[in-house]
């Protein structure tokens, strides 16, 4: 190197050094919002399709709004005490009124005329039947489909279960955009009179359940089916010369090339053969204004589904320029609901306004909400203290019982639709016994994990079900019993702990989670004299060894999907993909399906008790404690209010500037 | 040239007695010297003293009379107990035992107790006959016809031992509850052969007497300083071993890419960039995956290796790589340094250059670098540990004690204790491996020689 | 030969290696990533098997590996397009970059310029005044810094300073005040480490004989010091500085998660933990040229400051 350049180079460095500094001090100032909240995790996605878990749930609330949304009685503040759970329930929001068939089948929703999307469309009844029938799409993805397997033909639509005799939709290859599956290609629709499948593939013996899934699936893309041919609707970008006529016997397949027949007719190629969504699945726009739904079966909870996010619908038009994902953005969402997206900065926040066109806007309060995206319960205490934000959704457990001193009302907890639970793995030896699993059950002293480990008033549960869920009593379980455990042990063949296999708890590193394991750990080694081991280990690797039954017992918890008992049982079916204990009882599984199909909802209720005691009696899952929700709230946030579920609607919230001047509040 | 020759040739003895005193003067070797000019150093020393009673004390922990690092003591008033001079008495639960409330406390005369009825179990285990060879085979009743006497008799003997085995198998059982529920067992976790004698004496000397629990206790009743002086044990290996790890192959690694150069160095030095921009993290993940299959973990018990093995390996794999890059750069400006060429000049071969004259030079930055890396890898042991890899509950580490530090400080309330205790001993140690670093460094320091 | 041709042979030979390391980086991160157990539509609420076949066909998970990875790496390399992020499904995977790394960088100078700052004063000043209070009490606060862990560190700043003082916000990102905090618990280690290297190198400088020649000339300790030992012993420093700037660059996911920075710290453990597998690659990808131009800076600087050096 020359001698200037060595010379010059010092000084060069400290140039660039400025420039950079220079540049990373540059910081654009932000107005606040009226209400901040910590929000949680990023959110996955804004796309009601796709989304699963409570920040999601939280946004979309925001966002859109269903045929109806889960509200509190009138005056409820008036009615409940502040630390009572207020009852939500399912309230006219984009219908005005629905009427529910006498065999609870068919549910009819009148829209009201006002819904308006925020591009200033109304919300007809087609854009729910059309936004139903994305997130059936198979291409679609939605992890939540499942939530619309309710409607009638919705499961088959969702899995493309065509047999012959059904009426189908055929998409062929002529798409606008390939990668994007809405707008749509051509469609055929026609009735299935004949499918080819050829010789099932030998699937190697000692193949994984995945590499048998992969081969079928493989196999079933090569089927020809006959297709009689209904009706044709083109798209406007579909330049295929084919010429079809109605009444022809066509031959598709979706993967033609492969296929074991060829035909001298020719084998036309589809992207997807399905179920004809209007025809076959319970959805359907009498008009504008009436939309007409029909169930599989009775469903006593369906309204509260309705107004669940997977019901919620999107803008057809919106969704269908920009595409997926490119619809989410802020720029572009077309939304309903009592808020609309100003901007999203990835693991910041989102910036909700107030959306003027939604049809209650007159009772939204608030002009301007942050969503913050915390990922450390120490992060939401130490805003909510310093007053960066008002309502805190993550509490560090360890520092309840400080929390509770000190912050007093502020503070608010009260029983929600969570179990806690550890798992325990039928399979492995020893733990294969009903009264291990009993023994174990008996000896875990949860009384004194909830008032010393989760401290936040959690209640020791004695049964699966939590309390609280209208006209149902939860089976008798059985209190903390040591004696009663051993005797049961030694029963078993184990006396004292002796020749039962160690035992290995496993759980995905949180603390919480750690110290519960720990304070098992102790408990079982006092009370019956057994040895247990922990394993720590990451989420994924976690949920990975739950589902291939890698471990002998293993932590678990479970948020109820809606309020009913059926969304903690029927999890427990030996075909059930929760279930991942290995545990199968005949009339447990008989008793679940007798409730699905039961009208009475008294008995309903007795099947689904009388299976809960199924499952306490052979006791595949320790349930340890049942969840109470916990929110930290300034006192200057009005209209929140505790519940069961845990949600708290935007558009209820409003700040009472007094106070909060008041309360000097620095911002 | 006649001069020369008229000199008497240097007879055999006369080299040999010249080869002697050289090998007298190299005879104060590098390592003599430095020790010589270390022991001057009192900061140093002291240090190096802190650090081998630190070592003593954590291999020695079993005999001091402390509370039990894993007994939890799960109540309100316990829980987060600030630090506190109140008496403690060894305890442990056994609720098949205990009438009263409290626990049974642990002091000589319970595990003599212990020890006897466990003896006992013995005895009268050794008292039956052994398993005998037929009696298999002699089961295996013919259909009898006739019943003869001696049949009977065959039969009512068959019973017999048919009862013996069974006590036999009831007895081992009843042994085998005894072992699990023995105090030693109950109050430490998984005890070695060693570290069973040395409680057994601990209880000899101490009683049930310990020491209170001056460093508080944590969120589950147990005592702080228990957990400390077990968590060293773990942290001070693993730091050591993994560190040393990672210095021999970073040192020689570096020294031998920035040496040799040109495209040794450049595929070398590629080979340390790929190995840094790896995310390790599939790696741990990777490696847990493949070690808790079971196959593959009794393959490894039998050959010895540890979970914690693979865990030093681990760590040390990861941390020579910044080493490696410290010391090629340091090489790299020294090897055109005359002392160099003189070693070359004289036939020093590539090996000999590079660990003699090059590496003693650059022992100054390697030593710095160590005393850093130590801290680090005690820490990152705590993040490993969260993952699956290294410590499990009930075993504690340092770096899982200071881990716990972030859930404790609040602005609300700071557990202090949670986490200064923990972390003045690993201040401490890390204090003391700096100053002893710094005397390491001057005196090894080849320019500091004879001065 | 014609010095620039020469210029351009070695940074050209640079830029081989550089992509060559990339290749190697990016196909062992592929397929171990594929080899550790989960995946990134695994959740707590199993999805049903029907569902998650479509999920796996949406992201061509459902192709064979070598397909996917002669699909990605074609796209990743020629488009630069790492597709669409698997988890934060809104976003493709460059655009949680560009929007993660302006937000670490800004942290990271800033951090940098502290560190470098504290550190290399410290440093000098113990060297020169070896022994002395001076020595001691930064060596103790240099050793404090490593010895405390960050997140320990952060949490007492908190309190100290954002509770007692009042002086800047909690946490959250979007002004200088917000900045500061974390950048100072970013740098307080990095600090400490550059002032032991510093005081280190400068110690092995100021027996070397040319210093003592500098002395003898008459000339002022400062200009020595300054313009002679330092220059020696920037050298350790430098070396180091190079992957710390990349790693600082990157981020820190626990300061991050403390102080609600949206940086880029978070994304490479959480992509991980999450098996989003099309950002963890992007990640491993940006980490890795953002290492190796700084080492190659670090190469090149290595070869401006010490004359003995030769680029090669």
């Amino acid at each position: 190197m020359s001698h200037p350049v060595r010379k010059a180079f010092p000084w060069l460095a400290i140039a660039l050094g400025l420039a950079a500094l220079t540049w990373a001090l540059a910081f654009e100032r932000l107005p606040t919002a009226d209400f901040t909240y910590d929000n949680g995790n990023e959110i996955q996605t804004a796309d009601p399709a796709k989304a699963t878990g409570q920040p999601e749930h939280r946004v979309l609330n925001a966002l859109f709004e269903g045929l109806l949304r889960s509200m509190p009685p009138e005056r409820w503040q008036d009615k409940f005490a502040p630390g009572e759970n207020v009852p939500m329930t399912p309230e006219p929001a984009m219908a005005e009124r629905y009427e529910v068939s006498p065999d609870g089948l068919t549910y009819t929703f009148h829209l009201r005329k006002d819904a308006q999307w925020s591009n200033g469309e109304s919300v007809m009844a087609e854009d729910f039947a059309w936004s139903w029938r994305r997130t059936l799409h198979p291409e679609t993805a939605g992890k939540y489909a499942y939530q619309l397997y309710y409607l009638k033909g919705g499961e088959e639509y969702n899995t493309a279960h065509v047999d012959v005799g059904t009426e189908v939709e055929v998409e062929l290859p002529t798409r606008r955009d390939p990668l994007q599956p809405f707008p749509r290609g051509t469609l055929l629709l026609g009735k299935v009179e004949e499918i080819r499948k050829g010789a099932k593939p030998t699937v190697p013996a000692d193949a994984s359940d995945e590499q048998k899934e992969r081969i079928e699936a493989k196999w079933k893309d090569q089927w020809v089916y006959f297709v009689r041919l209904a009706s044709i609707r083109r798209s406007g970008w579909d330049r295929a010369r084919h010429r079809f006529r109605k009444g022809d016997l066509m031959a598709v397949s979706k993967d033609p090339e492969q296929s074991q027949f060829i035909y001298a007719g020719g084998t036309l190629r589809a992207l997807h053969i399905l179920p004809d969504f209007e025809s076959t699945v319970g959805v359907k726009a009498e008009s504008t204004q009436k939309l007409v739904v029909t169930l599989k079966a009775p469903t006593p909870f369906f309204n509260e589904l309705v107004a669940f996010y997977p019901y919620f619908p999107v803008n057809r038009r919106c969704v269908e320029d920009h595409g997926s994902p490119n619809w989410t953005k802020p720029e572009n969402m077309v939304c309903n609901g009592p808020f609309t997206m100003e901007f999203r900065r990835i693991r910041d926040r989102i910036r909700f306004v107030k959306n003027p066109l939604y049809w209650d806007a007159y009772n939204v309060r608030l002009e301007t909400v942050d969503a913050l995206v915390v990922r450390s319960e120490t992060t939401t205490l130490n805003m909510f203290l310093d007053d960066q934000i008002d309502w805190g959704t993550q509490i560090p457990v360890s520092m309840l019982p400080t929390i509770k001193k000190r912050l007093g009302t502020q503070f608010k907890t009260a029983p929600e639709l969570t179990v806690y639970f550890y798992r325990i793995n039928t399979t492995r030896p020893g733990l294969d016994n009903p009264l291990v699993r009993r023994a174990l059950n008996l000896a875990i002293d949860k009384k004194n994990i909830c008032d010393v480990v989760t401290q936040a008033g959690d209640m020791p549960a004695t049964a699966v079900v939590p309390p609280g869920l209208p006209g149902y009593t939860s089976a008798t379980g059985s209190e903390f019993n040591p004696e009663a455990a051993r005797k049961l042990l030694e029963e078993a063949g184990y006396p004292g702990g002796q020749g039962l296999p160690e035992v290995e708890i496993m759980y995905n590193d949180l603390d919480i989670h750690k110290t519960i394991a720990e304070r098992v750990q102790q408990l079982w080694r006092e009370n019956l004299g057994i040895k247990t081991r922990l394993r720590g280990i990451e989420w994924n690797s976690y949920l990975s060894a739950q589902d291939k039954l890698d471990y002998s017992v293993c932590r678990a918890g479970w948020v109820g999907d809606y309020p009913d008992p059926n969304t903690f049982l029927d999890m427990w079916t030996s075909t059930s993909g929760q279930n991942q204990t290995g545990w199968k009882s005949k009339p447990f599984d008989q008793l679940i399906a007798e409730a699905g199909r039961e009208d009475d909802p008294q008995k309903r209720l007795q099947m689904l008790h009388d299976a809960e005691q199924i499952l306490l009696d052979e006791s595949p899952i320790l349930p340890i404690y049942w969840r109470v929700s916990k929110n930290l709230v300034k006192p200057h946030v009005q209209g929140w209010f505790l519940n069961a579920q845990d949600t708290h609607p935007l558009n209820l919230i409003w700040i009472d500037k007094h106070v909060r001047d008041a309360a000097g509040v620095r911002r | 040239m006649s001069a020369v020759e008229t000199l008497p040739a240097p007879s055999r003895e006369r080299y040999q007695a010249l080869l002697g005193e050289a090998a007298q003067i190299r005879g104060i070797s590098l390592w003599k010297d430095a020790w010589r000019r270390l022991k001057k150093n009192w900061a140093a020393m002291g240090s190096l003293w802190f650090l081998c009673a630190l070592g003593l004390l954590a291999f020695f922990t079993p005999l001091l009379p402390l509370q039990s690092p894993q007994h939890q003591i799960s109540d309100a008033e316990h829980k987060y107990q600030p630090p506190s001079s109140e008496a403690v008495t060894l305890e442990y639960d056994d609720r098949e035992r205990r009438r009263l409330e409290q626990g049974i406390e642990l002091d000589k005369q319970e595990l003599r107790r212990v020890e006897k009825e466990i003896g006992e179990l013995h005895r009268r285990l050794d008292r039956l006959p052994p398993k005998p060879e037929g009696t298999k085979t002699a089961a295996k009743k013919k259909p009898a016809t006739v019943e003869t006497a001696a049949e009977k008799e065959r039969g009512a003997i068959e019973k017999e031992k048919a009862a013996k085995e069974k006590e036999k198998e009831a007895l081992k059982g009843q042994l085998e509850g005894k072992w699990l529920a023995h105090p030693l067992n109950r109050l430490w976790n998984n005890p070695g052969p060693l570290t069973w004698q040395l409680l057994k004496a601990r209880i000899a000397v101490f009683g049930k007497w310990s020491v209170p629990s001056l460093c508080g206790r944590d969120e589950l009743g147990r005592d702080v300083l228990a957990r400390i002086f077990w968590g060293a044990r773990v942290s001070i290996i693993v730091g050591l071993v993994a560190t040393l790890v990672s210095l021999a192959i970073g040192v020689s690694y570096g020294a031998v890419s920035g040496y040799l150069g040109g495209i040794v160095d450049t595929v070398m030095m590629r080979i340390v960039d790929i190995l840094y921009s790896i995310p390790f993290i599939f790696i741990v993940i990777f490696l847990i995956t493949i070690l808790s299959e079971d196959s593959i973990k009794a393959r490894l018990a039998r050959w010895g290796i540890d979970q914690i093995v693979i865990f030093y390996f681990v760590i040390g794999a990861i941390y020579w790589l910044t080493m490696a890059r410290v010391v090629r750069g340091q090489i790299i400006s020294l090897k055109h340094e005359q002392f160099v060429d003189a070693a070359r000049t004289i036939g020093a071969g590539t090996p000999r250059i590079v660990f003699r004259h090059l590496i003693p030079n650059v022992l100054g930055i390697v030593i710095v670098y160590l005393t850093l890396t130590i801290p680090s890898v005690m820490l990152f042991e705590a993040f490993l540990s969260f993952l699956g890899l290294g410590v499990q509950p009930p075993d504690v580490s340092w770096g899982l004690l200071m881990s716990e530090g972030l859930k404790v400080i609040t602005p609300l309330e700071i557990h202090w204790w949670l986490v200064v205790f923990p972390g003045v001993a690993l201040a401490l140690t890390l204090f003391a491996l700096n100053f002893l670093g710094d005397g390491l460094r001057d005196a090894l320091d080849p320019r500091m020689k004879n001065r | 030969m014609n010095p620039l041709v020469e210029t351009l042979l070695v940074v050209g030979k640079r830029l081989g290696w550089m992509l060559l390391t990339l290749w190697v980086v990016y196909t062992f991160s592929f397929f171990l990533m594929r080899a550790v157990p989960g995946g990134p539509f695994a959740s707590d609420k199993k999805v049903p098997p029907a569902i998650q076949r479509q999920l796996e066909a949406r992201y061509h998970m459902d192709e064979p590996l070598p397909m996917q990875y002669v699909r990605h790496l074609t796209n990743a390399a020629v488009f630069f397009d790492f597709g669409p992020s698997m988890r934060m499904e809104d976003y493709t995977v460059n655009e949680v970059i560009a929007q993660g790394f302006p937000v670490s960088a800004t942290l990271g100078i800033i951090a940098l310029v502290l560190a470098l700052l504290f550190g290399m004063t410290a440093g000098v000043i113990s060297a020169v005044r070896r022994n002395t209070i001076f020595d001691f009490g930064f060596m103790l606060l240099a050793t404090v810094g490593i010895a405390v862990p960050n997140f320990v560190l952060a949490s007492l700043s908190i309190i100290l300073i954002v509770f007692w003082l009042q002086l800047v916000p909690a946490a959250g990102w979007g002004s200088i005040q917000q900045a500061l905090l974390p950048a100072l618990c970013v740098a307080a280690p990095y600090a400490a480490y550059i002032a032991r290297l510093t005081r280190a190198g400068m110690l092995e400088v100021l027996n070397l004989d040319y210093i003592r020649t500098a002395y003898a000339k008459g000339l002022a300790p400062r200009t020595v010091i300054v313009k002679h030992a330092l220059r020696g012993a920037i050298l350790p420093v430098v070396s180091y500085i190079g992957p710390a700037t990349a790693g600082i660059l990157t981020g820190s996911l626990v300061l991050e998660r403390i102080f609600n920075v949206p940086g880029m710290g978070s994304f490479f453990i959480d992509a991980a933990m999450q098996r989003d597998y099309t950002l963890a690659l992007g990640m491993v990808v940006v980490y890795t040229a953002l290492l190796l131009v700084m080492n190659t800076l670090v190469d090149l600087s290595y070869a401006i400051i010490d004359p003995r050096v030769k680029m090669e």
